[in-house]
């Protein structure tokens, strides 16, 4: 998610964000990656070895975890495309690391340059600085409406998703038109939903989150990356482009993947506060290692300040989902 | 092969392994005399330079080693275990949960205990559990954490973008150093320093020159020596007592080497081993010789040696330490990207005059894992080098299936007995 889409759409390219497929089974994929890692990453292997729609002609991929990292050379080795790019987005987030990550972005522009024969301009970033800068104001404004019960996270979600594969400007568009219609609709307050914060793993499945709907929760906010941190902040649309970006990637909320990713926490807590949170849903796809080390901390944290946790992990096919209804159910009661 | 009522057919290990233990126990009485003294103690994950620890008047302690001594003592199931009550998952680092676990029961450091260090250091180099791992330790030690950020190179990686990432990993080396200085007063004593760099190089040739005599026929040195000998090249790169170790190592294997001599007395196939070995049991390995089997070659032990890069002379690394540094972080054996890791094998093969390859795939180390399928899939149809895929844990044992291992190394066997 640190993948700076302003680069790609400057180029005059499309910004298409890869998801997985929960209906289809890793069963290639396996015979390159041990079933033992995460099954989210082995799941997007598999329809890269399937074959992506034709019209993706790229890939951009960002450091991330240890499967991520490990697994490029894998697509590099197996998937036929024409242009592939592994982004060393740094670990930490001081000023060293983000002189690196601009260093590590002039380089994606220089190899899009070279391979595409065309020229990105700080103006042309800036242009698209600006579109991504009105998409996520108009997000944020949207998921407040979570905050007055008039719309659900599901519904978001899925925007975000659609905001994440299509051309921008139409982003922006449906986005604006789903901003006037929730604006006229009615309150559900009245329904006994219990309002929760939800974090974890990529969660990019749509299903999964109407499930957790459907348990008798309102997803009130979230701390999720398809979720408040693709929009939570803007960039800065007057200086440097590069640094604006790096700027912006360095101070949205952080992932488990970077450190300190226990700062995570503090935003958490911080939504709790602002947004009435009366439990907190922590979810890992099964062998997220980064989710998985922060858990017990978080876990403590929750404890200490009475705030009802749960804690799940999951597979990634819909069957698997069925069989957390009762800790779900369990964690209602609870609440 | 019908082989397990014959005669034990291996030689002993060499006699100058059997001074490692005064090794180890030279580390632990300097961590203690460290403590008596009060001097800044540190600890740190491997692939991160240990030599400015040694060269600032630091006293480096490795968890992982630490790790790897409960295992040879049985101990870090429970460790482990107890690490999981904590809520750490059965699925994450077992070197990391047995460290958790050895911390939570005060466990004394010959057990694999560790002490509250003044700072830590640690690295994504070869992976991202050495991160959090430090990160959960230090939030509840109470004590600094310095992160060396290492980029991470693929198999399209260009010069153009090495450059910069090694200027990245400098500029953290010195801030590391500023670090060390702010929490401990120390500066950086420069002869101590190149003293401290000249050890360290020292001990990672004579490393590999042990294993440039493991390439003659029959092999001279068996897992039984690297796998323990490894101990130095983490925790003490930089002293002078473990070189005399590996020097009388080297000339007691060259003495092999003259006379014929070898590990195992009937050497049928040579194998090499990918991965870390299963540390709660070593004597696993020993059962390869029941099939006329040994490991002449194991590319983590190898790794370690550090100076793995021809880029990186002995000039480079006294006289530019910290570019050398860098560059090493950068680039070696355990963390090659696929393609250098296929045509580093491949040469490898034909060097050590390997029959066989043994893949670990380590069911709580993905970094390592990761690939290795590639990795098989390449020897065996590019190269025609039959390889094997073992599924187990370096220090969880209950991951361990020893009829299943065994029955695949049976059939392995007749593969490799068929090509003969």
């Amino acid at each position: 998610m640190d993948t700076p889409e302003e680069i790609i759409l400057a180029a005059n390219l499309e910004a298409y964000r890869l998801f997985g497929d929960p209906s289809i089974a890793p069963t290639t994929a396996d015979e390159h990656v041990p079933a033992s890692h995460c099954v989210w990453t082995r799941n997007i292997l598999e329809q890269g070895l399937r074959g992506l729609p034709k019209d993706i002609i790229g890939l951009v991929s960002t450091h991330g975890c240890d499967c991520t990292n490990r697994q490029f050379d894998i697509w590099l080795d197996t998937v036929d495309l024409d242009f592939m790019y592994f982004l060393n987005s740094p670990l930490k987030r001081d000023q060293t690391a983000k002189d690196f990550f601009i260093q590590d972005m002039k380089e994606l522009i220089r190899q899009l340059e070279d391979h595409f024969n065309i020229k990105i301009s700080d103006q042309n970033l800036r242009e698209q600085i600006a579109l991504m800068n009105k998409i996520r104001k108009k997000l944020k404004e949207l998921s407040e409406y979570r905050n007055k019960m008039m719309l659900k996270f599901s519904e978001l979600h899925g925007l975000i998703k659609s905001t994440l594969t299509t051309d921008k400007t139409h982003a922006l568009q449906i986005v604006n038109e789903k901003l006037e219609e929730v604006k006229t609709r009615e309150s559900f307050s009245n329904e006994s939903l219990k309002r929760v914060l939800l974090t974890g793993s990529v969660i990019d499945d749509n299903s999964f989150v109407k499930n957790v709907e459907n348990a008798g929760f309102h997803i009130v906010i979230d701390d999720m990356c398809i979720g408040t941190h693709y929009f939570w902040h803007t960039m800065d649309e007057s200086g440097d482009p590069l640094e604006a970006i790096a700027n912006y990637h360095f101070e949205k909320p952080i992932y488990s993947t970077k450190v300190p990713s226990h700062k995570r926490y503090k935003f958490i807590e911080n939504l709790i506060d602002n947004y009435q949170v009366e439990g907190v849903i922590n979810i890992a796809q099964k062998f997220c290692e980064s989710i998985l080390y922060d858990h017990p901390f978080l876990s403590d944290k929750f404890r200490q300040n009475n705030m009802p946790y749960l804690f799940v992990e999951k597979g990634y096919n819909r069957e698997a989902y069925k069989q957390l209804s009762t800790r779900f159910d369990a964690f209602a009661e609870i609440i | 092969m019908t082989t397990q009522e014959e005669e034990p057919k291996r030689r002993k290990v060499l006699d100058a392994t059997m001074g490692l233990k005064n090794i180890m126990g030279r580390h632990y009485l300097a961590v203690e005399q460290a403590y008596r003294d009060g001097k800044p103690t540190a600890w740190a994950t491997s692939g991160t330079p240990v030599e400015l620890l040694y060269s600032m008047d630091v006293q480096p302690m490795l968890p992982e080693n630490s790790a790897t001594i409960s295992a040879a003592q049985h101990l870090s199931k429970d460790f482990i275990e107890t690490a999981e009550e904590q809520g750490f998952s059965y699925d994450l680092c077992s070197y990391f949960k047995t460290n958790i676990g050895a911390v939570a029961e005060k466990a004394e450091m010959l057990k694999g205990g560790t002490r509250k260090p003044t700072f830590m250091l640690s690295s994504d180099v070869i992976c991202d559990t050495h991160v959090d791992w430090f990160q959960t330790q230090a939030e509840r030690m109470n004590v600094p954490h310095f992160i060396i950020d290492v980029p991470h190179i693929v198999s399209n990686t260009n010069q153009r973008q090495y450059n910069y990432y090694k200027e990245y990993v400098s500029k953290q080396l010195w801030e590391f150093m500023e670090f060390i200085e702010e929490i401990t007063g120390h500066e950086i004593d420069m002869e101590k320093a190149r003293k401290v760099a000249e050890n360290s190089y020292e001990l990672g040739m004579l490393w590999q020159d042990i294993f440039e005599l493991r390439k003659n026929v029959p092999c001279p040195v068996s897992t039984r020596d690297t796998f323990g000998g490894l101990f130095p090249l983490f925790t003490m790169t930089g002293l002078k007592a473990p070189i005399r170790l590996y020097k009388r190592m080297y000339r007691e294997a060259k003495e092999r080497v003259d006379n014929g001599i070898g590990a195992l007395r009937e050497e049928k196939y040579r194998l090499a081993f990918e991965g870390i070995p299963f540390w709660y049991n070593l004597k696993f390995f020993s059962k390869l010789e029941k099939w006329g089997a040994i490991i002449v070659y194991e590319t983590y032990t190898y790794a370690f040696s550090k100076y793995v890069n021809p880029d990186i002379t002995k000039d480079i690394v006294l006289n530019h330490p910290i570019e050398a540094m860098s560059e090493l972080m950068l680039k070696f054996w355990y963390i090659y990207d696929l393609k250098t890791r296929v045509k580093k094998y491949k040469e490898m093969v034909e060097e050590w005059n390997v029959d066989g390859v043994l893949l670990h795939n380590n069911m709580s180390c993905r970094p390592n894992s990761c690939g290795l399928y590639d990795l098989k899939r390449h020897l065996q149809e590019d190269h025609d080098i039959p390889c094997l895929i073992i599924d187990c844990d370096m220090n969880d044992p209950r991951k361990m299936n020893e009829t299943q291992i065994e029955n695949k190394l049976s059939s392995f066997f007749e593969i490799l007995k068929q090509r003969k």
